[in-house]
């Protein structure tokens, strides 16, 4: 069994007030993809957040990687101006950057760029300018973006948003091979048949820790319904849902949850 | 020479040192402005810029009580700083940057007046400061303006790529671990210097018009930022030789025209140029129907 990348024990995350997320315990071994799901406020974002030292933490252990560059993370959403006047390589490049310090890339930086725009199936538009390539090529050049820092630990926030089915089987197929590289993936989503399909375990949270289990195990009906309290959510064809919060049914489709986690995004 | 040749001849006002100086100042700039420039508009940073040449002036004040004109420069340098890191760190503070620079511009400001009307009125150098002496800097002047812009220069190409990085997007080089706030620091104090080296020709109320026009219109002009950065020095070069070449024509015909002024205004009549020629280039680019962007992204 490969050695854990991440090992957090009792840990409760937060932003200096009552912690949005407490009694956590789970770890992510190398080539391993861990599924993190849970409802709107549930505290995904800031358990993300807290790997990465952007908000606060306590715990009896708190092992995550802490050299520069080697946590890749794919955001959400980026505000990005689309006329910023760089190309697609240029954006990839950047994810050497936390790796390079203030040194110039050499060559062997370079092929890591090249290959990393390869991994996403973007070659051809490595020239391109970023801000005139579609939703899913910008979320996809981001991805490359974190895989050219070489990371051990990968956080991917909801990357199956608002893909098309292309793009999401391609997602899928790079997630394999990261794990067959021995990337260490953290993976929030709304979508079981996705965590179904990629990641070996699950953490279900809800302002805590509801379990940290394999995937199969941790997706039965009474944890999710457990979870998802007040909200809505489709799994294996049934309709869970609480008395409250029913108008919320109409906002949700399939087992596709939208995710604004706003309350819980660090502050700039 | 007859009086036609020479008004039309670009090389020969030059050749005399008060003509040479003050070009190879705008030419410093030029480079300047295609370097910090360029990180004020990736960084949308022309209000702080704007902040910083308000910030200058009581460092001007204290700097001509102390030591007269000669004090001038350290004082606008050692406020032009402070204000830079004041500027970073409240922007920090969770306040809204526009907010901070507006209160580090009025408090600054209001310093500057109030420690001038305290000493007794402004000295005759301090209104240089603000409308520039263009034409009548000194060798010593020069030398320490060159300086300024080559440690400005320097800071900025030494941390181009993560200044990148953290322009581009800010939360994304955050959470990579890039020490955001001290490459915003390095990025301001590198402004802040500029800014100063500008007061000297131009005067610190123009210094934003040598910081911020020449990238405005060399983005006008081009997409890939390696062209701009070109485009905008070699913008600012020509706008700048050809500014004080119409002060030179404008004193042969007898009008005593603000030098530092006429630079800045031969500067945004070349920006409204570059804006008409990227406009009428966006209008013809748009008739085939994939836009040339899109053409590039299939080859």
């Amino acid at each position: 069994m490969s050695a854990p990348v991440v090992e957090i024990a009792d840990a409760s995350f937060g932003y200096g007030g009552a912690p949005v997320l407490s009694g956590v315990s789970f770890e992510v071994r190398a080539g391993e993809a861990v599924a993190l799901i849970g409802p709107n406020g549930a505290g995904k974002s800031t358990l993300l957040a807290g790997l990465l030292g952007l908000a606060q933490h306590e715990a009896r252990v708190f092992r995550v990687p802490s050299a520069r560059g080697e946590i890749g993370t794919l955001p959400q959403s980026s505000e990005i101006d689309p006329a910023f006047p760089v190309t697609l390589e240029q954006v990839v490049a950047m994810g050497r950057t936390p790796r390079l310090g203030l040194k110039w890339p050499g060559r062997a930086d370079k092929r890591i760029v090249a290959d990393a725009i390869e991994a996403v199936g973007l070659a051809e538009h490595r020239g391109a300018r970023f801000g005139d390539l579609s939703g899913g090529q910008r979320q996809r050049g981001l991805l490359a973006r974190a895989l050219a820092g070489e990371p051990r630990l990968l956080l991917l926030d909801e990357p199956f948003n608002g893909l098309d089915h292309g793009s999401r089987d391609a997602l899928l197929e790079t997630v394999r091979r990261l794990k067959g590289q021995g990337v260490a993936l953290l993976i929030t989503t709304h979508d079981l048949d996705l965590a179904r399909a990629v990641c070996d375990r699950t953490l279900l949270v809800n302002g805590r820790q509801i379990a940290f289990d394999e995937t199969g195990c941790v997706l039965t009906l009474e944890r999710v319904e457990a979870a998802f309290a007040s909200h809505v959510i489709e799994i294996d064809g049934h309709t869970l849902a609480t008395t409250e919060h029913h108008e919320a049914a109409h906002h949700h489709h399939h087992h596709v949850l939208r995710d604004d986690d706003a309350a819980a995004a660090p502050p700039r | 020479m007859t009086p036609i040749a020479a008004l039309i001849d670009p090389v020969t006002p030059f050749s005399v040192p008060f003509m040479g100086r003050p070009l190879l100042l705008l030419l410093a700039l030029a480079i300047a402005a295609g370097t910090v420039g360029v990180l004020v508009n990736l960084r949308r940073l022309e209000f702080s810029t704007d902040g910083l040449t308000h910030a200058v002036f009581p460092g001007l004040v204290i700097g001509a009580a102390i030591g007269g004109a000669a004090g001038l420069m350290p004082g606008a340098i050692g406020a032009a700083v402070v204000a830079a890191v004041v500027l970073a760190l409240i922007s920090r503070r969770g306040q809204p940057r526009d907010t901070a620079v507006a209160i580090v511009l009025t408090s600054f400001f209001s310093l500057g007046v109030a420690l001038v009307s305290a000493s007794g009125g402004g000295s005759g150098s301090l209104s240089d400061f603000f409308f520039g002496r263009l034409l009548s800097i000194t060798w010593g002047d020069l030398g320490v303006s060159l300086a300024l812009i080559g440690i400005a220069v320097l800071l900025v190409v030494l941390t181009a790529r993560p200044q990148l990085y953290a322009a581009f997007d800010p939360a994304g080089a955050r959470r990579a671990g890039l020490p955001v706030l001290a490459l915003e620091v390095v990025g301001t104090v590198a402004i802040a210097l500029v800014v100063v080296a500008a007061s000297a020709s131009v005067g610190t109320l123009l210094a934003l018009a040598v910081v911020i026009v020449p990238t405005a219109a060399a983005r006008a002009l081009t997409r890939s930022l390696a062209a701009a950065a070109v485009v905008a020095i070699g913008f600012g070069a020509v706008t700048g030789w050809l500014g004080l070449w119409a002060v030179v024509q404008l004193a042969v015909l007898g009008v005593d025209a603000a030098p530092g002024a006429t630079v800045a205004l031969t500067m945004i009549l070349g920006y409204l140029v570059a804006l008409a020629i990227g406009a009428a280039r966006g209008a013809s680019s748009k008739r085939p129907a994939p836009a040339p962007s899109r053409a590039g992204v299939a080859s």
